[in-house]
């Protein structure tokens, strides 16, 4: 038997391919979508990063080395930076080599806009000294600040509050209080942009910018320097050292642009990591979809197959030819994702610029590792996923093609039991792992992979799933008899229907897993904050301001004053040095009230008032540190210039909500937020809970940062990162309903085709359009909502395991998150519809003739 | 056979439940001699006036149908013959309203086909007509009850029990009610299709080569079954076939060349079928003749 040349077998393909378009059109969609996702992640990293490059090159132009205070270790970012002293100055801009030299007084600060509201949330409102290098600015209106009592303002800052030239601006710092500035000049930033990186700024007289920064005392932020002609930056490296000393360190400009680049490149790098996450998920569905496709395409060109085996061709040939197919749409498919991706990626840039750098100069980076990562994903996906279809085919036994086409569908059994056998592993891992038998460590890990078999246990289990619950599915639609019809239809191919629901299943379930977990954390919190906590009100405000919210300790007398409140206490807090590791510090005019209010209790020691040289401390931080009663400690606070000792005269039972040492509020001038972060309101029994609500929030009219809380708000407000997160995750959802769309309309459209004859007879023998259309569209809704029910019954199972997993850490709530679970039916819905419109209209306009005829 | 008169009856006035009663069946079967004196007797189901159809347009144009007048008696078995591309089966689609007329007019019952919109000829042809198809088209998902059943699920009313009994019997088909059409022969799925066809008690069956796919066994059983509901039903029945023997259960063979009516025959015979194409077949070598 001669054996076909392999060209004639490619041509063949590629014609048969033509054929398809459409339906390889929708397949490769799939794929295009991950590999876009994947360059454009690639891409946005790199032009962000060179586009902050050449915007740190643009930042201090013609300064040679920075003089900048050495970063303490063993503090956290909240530590105030000790400034570069006025002698350390006067000794640089005495040293030989050195020409010239400018100041910066830079950091944090708050400031409201005309409706006494702090201006910005996550991009922060920046204090500066008119006259700093760090950047040029560029006066749009009016003039610079010229006494302490003016100020300039930035052009963003002018849009986001509200306030311009000639009006009055309140701003203050952890260390001032609120005072006024008249706004004597608006400015901007080279290339005509309003604001960098998108925060806001205030420029003040170097004096001014220190009251605000530095609490008044003569040191800056950073010192430019500028090198004599003929000296180099690194001449000057060696030469200012002994200037400089220990509290103070030199950077030459291009290390300082390094670091700022590496600085934001973290945050790109956060956006790139989310794109990228969307690719692989992007990919993994497509897996199924492409798996899907191939099958069906096969089963369609059997007796192609067949009569190609019958002619000579052998196994491996027509492996090769469905391959072949495989890696053509697969290099079509990468290749349109990588230039919609390259072309995203570039967009995304510029937005990304614009919003977050207020940038309009993009400089583009296209890394060959963007192209090269995308083609290979795209084609590779393809081309694996191809496989076990093109195996298949290649077992048609020749006599295939002389036999009438037989429709018998391939038994489910072999993936089945593969399925349970992993399903059953994985309920196995995760069981040891829940009962606590893998020993500490192990267990979790035994939970997380025992809950990824069951994942990929279940998926595979589809299948077999989908016939009782397509049945139960069927409930719904009984009423009608086209939808009687289509819920059969759904339930006529197992392995199609599985394999097109699990690309939604295997969104819904990653975000109901997530989302469970995530309900459960909060509703864990807020049933401990209602089992644990006296107060019934806080006042505070969102942890992710910029600068710590804060408010006068003054309004506290007024709190207490209110009719209802029995007992109201402020707490100070601050990250400080205890015997030299990092420690939570609270402090307190009123220990017991603190104690009392959060249901803490005290196990050694009284929780009567604290002395000045007092600290109480909770058992296990105490034992952690090796102190036990009377013991000393010396504690040196953010702000504080010297360490001060303590001795321990209490320690408190462990408790999650007395965490931390208590110190009497002495101090608190030291501390990182000079003023109170939180108060605890205890309303008296029989008191009207809204009434002192009310009354409280009057009194706070003039504290801008914080507000009055019940549980709820505060649960909902400590827990505000979670939302966020639950919030990313429903965009992966989107992303996986898109491709379940592709995914659903690739199946209808080939039933469509398959029944042809079948919906003739039916349009024949009395059906209406509308009827077709509701068949078609029953089965599209019900392929969805089985993929959508088992997602979420497997993601709250999950949700479960891992809640179960994790009580010891607190989260002894398990929370199903309800909204959540309803929406995502509802959007399995909107998948089923929108996915069945195509395929309805093609069905209800069947030509009756055409398909009921025969030969 | 006179219970024709009834059918026409029935269709003249308005459809009232009464007309789906049992009783009322019983009525309608026995009481064929009090119904034939109120009205002639033959009465017309079906009926073709100047009816034209083409295919294409242009020097590809290709006229099936060449102003064809029949008109189908009920409660009559009427077959249609003729050479492939006869035009036999596009005049039964143009009749039973599955295709449009280029010309002339189409009227089953008392109602006017022709002009119809879909919707309207959807209903027409769920309610008043009955298809058998040579592939017997079942739909795979339904047994074979929910397949006799599907007519009147579609129209969303309910097919009257004691008349499905009744056919389903008819046809022998009372113990593969739950089974789903492939786990039944083609014989079982035809009659099956036939069940289909009658249930809703249609003005017309039109069947396509309901023979074609069949041996000759079960082909017997299903012109056995067609010839009996006509006679014990007073089914109307057209059916087109290129088989002499099905055409021979008939009562009546209209034979079709080149879009036109050139013969119709009554009380056929195989035999005198076959004669007849013989003798076309000569008419057509002798015209192709002349035409070289």
């Amino acid at each position: 038997m001669t054996r076909l040349r392999p060209q004639s077998l490619l041509r063949t393909t590629v014609k048969g391919m033509a054929a398809r378009k459409a339906r390889l059109a929708l397949t490769g969609l799939a794929v295009v979508l991950g590999a876009a996702f994947i360059a454009a992640a690639l891409v946005l990293t790199a032009s962000i990063r060179s586009t902050v490059d050449d915007l740190n090159g643009a930042a201090y132009a013609g300064v040679d080395l920075l003089v900048r205070p050495v970063e303490p270790e063993t503090y956290g970012e909240r530590l105030v930076r000790e400034g570069v002293s006025a002698e350390t100055l006067a000794a640089v801009e005495a040293s030989d080599g050195v020409e010239r030299v400018s100041t910066t007084v830079s950091w944090m600060i708050n400031a409201l806009d005309d409706n006494g509201k702090v201006v910005g949330g996550f991009a922060p409102t920046s204090a500066v000294n008119w006259g700093d290098e760090s950047t040029d600015r560029e006066l749009r209106e009016g003039r610079a600040p010229e006494t302490d009592g003016e100020v300039a303002v930035s052009a963003k800052f002018a849009t986001d509050s509200g306030l311009g030239l000639g009006d009055t601006v309140t701003a203050y710092s952890m260390t001032s209080d609120k005072t006024e500035y008249a706004i004597v000049g608006v400015y901007g930033y080279p290339g005509g942009r309003d604001s960098l990186s998108g925060g806001t700024e205030l420029a003040f007289t170097t004096e001014e910018a220190q009251y605000l920064v530095f609490d008044g005392r003569d040191v800056y932020s950073m010192v430019a320097v500028h090198a004599a002609d003929g000296t180099s930056g690194a001449e000057l490296l060696d030469a200012l050292a002994p200037a400089v000393g220990a509290e103070a360190e030199t950077v030459t400009i291009e290390d300082y642009s390094a670091e700022m680049s590496a600085e934001t490149a973290e945050i790109t790098g956060v956006i790139g990591n989310f794109l990228l996450g969307f690719g692989l998920v992007a990919v993994f569905v497509s897996v199924f979809l492409i798996a899907n496709t191939f099958s069906i395409v096969i089963a369609g060109r059997l007796k192609e197959i067949a009569m190609m085996r019958a002619i000579g061709a052998g196994r491996g040939q027509i492996v090769r030819s469905v391959l072949a197919e495989a890696l053509i749409l697969g290099a079509l498919a990468a290749l349109a994702g990588t230039i919609v991706g390259v072309a995203g990626g570039a967009g995304l840039t510029s937005a990304v610029a614009g919003r977050l750098l207020d940038s309009a100069q993009v400089s583009v980076a296209i890394p060959p590792s963007a192209v090269i990562a995308a083609l290979a994903v795209g084609i590779g996906v393809t081309v694996v996923s191809a496989l076990v279809p093109a195996l298949r085919a290649s077992k048609t036994p020749p006599v295939e093609a002389m036999r009438a086409a037989v429709k018998a569908d391939k038994p489910i059994t072999g993936v089945t039991v593969t399925g349970a056998v992993v399903t059953a592993a994985g309920a196995a891992a995760m069981a040891l792992g829940l009962t606590g038998s893998l020993g500490d460590r192990a267990d979790l890990a035994g939970v997380g992979i025992g809950a990824g078999l069951v994942f990929v246990g279940v998926t595979l289990l589809t299948a077999w799933l989908s016939r009782p619950l397509v049945a139960a599915l069927g409930a719904l639609w009984s009423w009608s008899f086209a939808g009687k019809l289509g819920r059969r239809n759904a339930a006529r191919n197992p392995r199609r229907t599985a394999g097109t629901a699990a690309a939604l299943m295997i969104g819904v379930t990653l975000v109901t897993a997530t989302a469970t977990l995530l309900t459960s954390v909060k509703a864990s919190l807020t049933d401990y904050f209602q089992d644990n906590v006296k107060a019934e009100l806080f006042v505070t405000g969102p942890l992710t301001a910029a600068v710590s919210p804060s408010f006068d300790p003054a309004v506290m007398d007024g709190i207490r004053e209110v009719e209802g409140v029995d007992h109201a206490v402020e707490m100070y807090y601050d990250l400080a040095d205890i015997d030299g590791t990092e420690q939570y510090v609270n402090a307190t005019t009123d220990f017991a009230g603190i104690v009392g209010l959060f249901g803490g209790t005290v196990a050694e020691g009284d929780d009567g008032a604290l002395a000045d040289d007092e600290i109480a401390v909770n058992a296990w931080a105490a034992e952690d540190l090796g102190v036990g009663m009377g013991d000393t400690v010396t504690a040196t606070f953010s702000r504080g210039t010297e360490a001060r000792e303590f001795t321990v005269a209490a320690i408190l039972d462990d408790n999650e909500n007395t965490d931390g040492w208590y110190v009497a509020a002495t101090y608190t001038d030291e501390f990182y937020t000079t003023k109170p972060t939180m108060a605890l309101i205890d309303v008296a029994d029989g008191g009207d809970v809204a009434a002192v609500t009310a009354a409280v929030d009057g009194l706070l009219a003039n504290e801008p940062e914080v507000s009055v809380q019940n549980h709820e708000d505060f649960v909902a407000e400590m827990t505000v990162f979670y939302d966020f997160a639950i919030i990313a995750i429903q965009l992966l959802l989107g992303l996986a309903m898109v491709v379940a769309v592709i995914g659903v309309v690739n199946t209808l459209v080939l039933s469509v085709l398959e029944r042809t004859r079948e919906l003739g007879m039916l349009r024949a023998i009395g059906m209406t359009r509308g009827q077709t259309t509701r068949m078609v569209t029953v089965e599209s809704v019900t392929i969805a909502l089985f993929g959508a029910i088992l997602g979420i019954a497997v993601g709250v199972a999950l949700g479960w395991a891992i809640q179960s997993a994790l009580v010891e850490t607190g989260i002894e709530v398990f929370a199903v998150p309800t909204a959540l679970i309803a929406g995502y039916l509802g959007a399995a819905v909107l998948v089923g519809l929108l996915a069945a419109i195509a395929p309805a209209v093609r069905a209800s306009k069947v030509d009756i003739l055409a398909a009921i005829a025969y030969e | 056979m006179h219970h024709t008169d009834h059918q026409r009856s029935a269709g003249a006035v308005p459809r009232n439940p009464e007309h789906r009663n049992p009783r009322h069946t019983d009525t309608f079967i026995e009481s064929e001699s009090v119904v034939s004196t109120a009205s002639p007797v033959k009465t017309t189901a079906v009926a073709a006036q100047g009816v034209w159809k083409a295919y294409g347009s242009g020097e590809a144009q290709v006229v099936a149908l060449r102003d064809v007048s029949v008109e189908f008696a009920s409660g009559a078995f009427t077959a249609i013959m003729g050479p492939s591309g006869s035009g036999k089966s596009t005049l039964m689609h143009c009749l039973a309203g599955l295709d449009t007329t280029d010309r002339g007019t189409v009227i089953i019952g008392d109602s006017t086909v022709t002009g119809l919109g879909d919707k309207a000829l959807t209903k027409l042809r769920r309610d008043k007509i009955g298809f058998i198809f040579q592939q017997f088209n079942l739909l795979p998902t339904l047994t074979a009850e929910e397949n006799i059943t599907l007519p009147a699920a579609i129209a969303g009313t309910k097919a009257d029990p004691d008349w499905v009994k009744r056919i389903i019997h008819t046809l022998d088909l009372t113990d593969r009610l739950s089974h789903k059409p492939t786990e039944l022969s083609g014989g079982q799925q035809q009659r099956v299709a036939c069940a289909r066809a009658l249930a809703t008690r249609p003005d017309v069956v039109f069947a396509d080569e309901p023979t074609g796919n069949l041996d000759t066994r079960s082909g017997t059983e299903v012109l056995n079954f067609l010839r009996t509901s006509v006679d014990d039903f007073g089914q109307t029945i057209v059916m087109v076939t290129h088989d002499p023997t099905a055409a021979a259960y008939a009562d009546r063979v209209v034979f079709l060349a080149d879009g036109q009516i050139v013969e119709d025959m009554a009380d056929p015979t195989a035999d005198s079928v076959i004669d007849k194409m013989k003798h076309f077949e000569e008419l057509v070598a002798a015209a192709q003749e002349e035409a070289a």
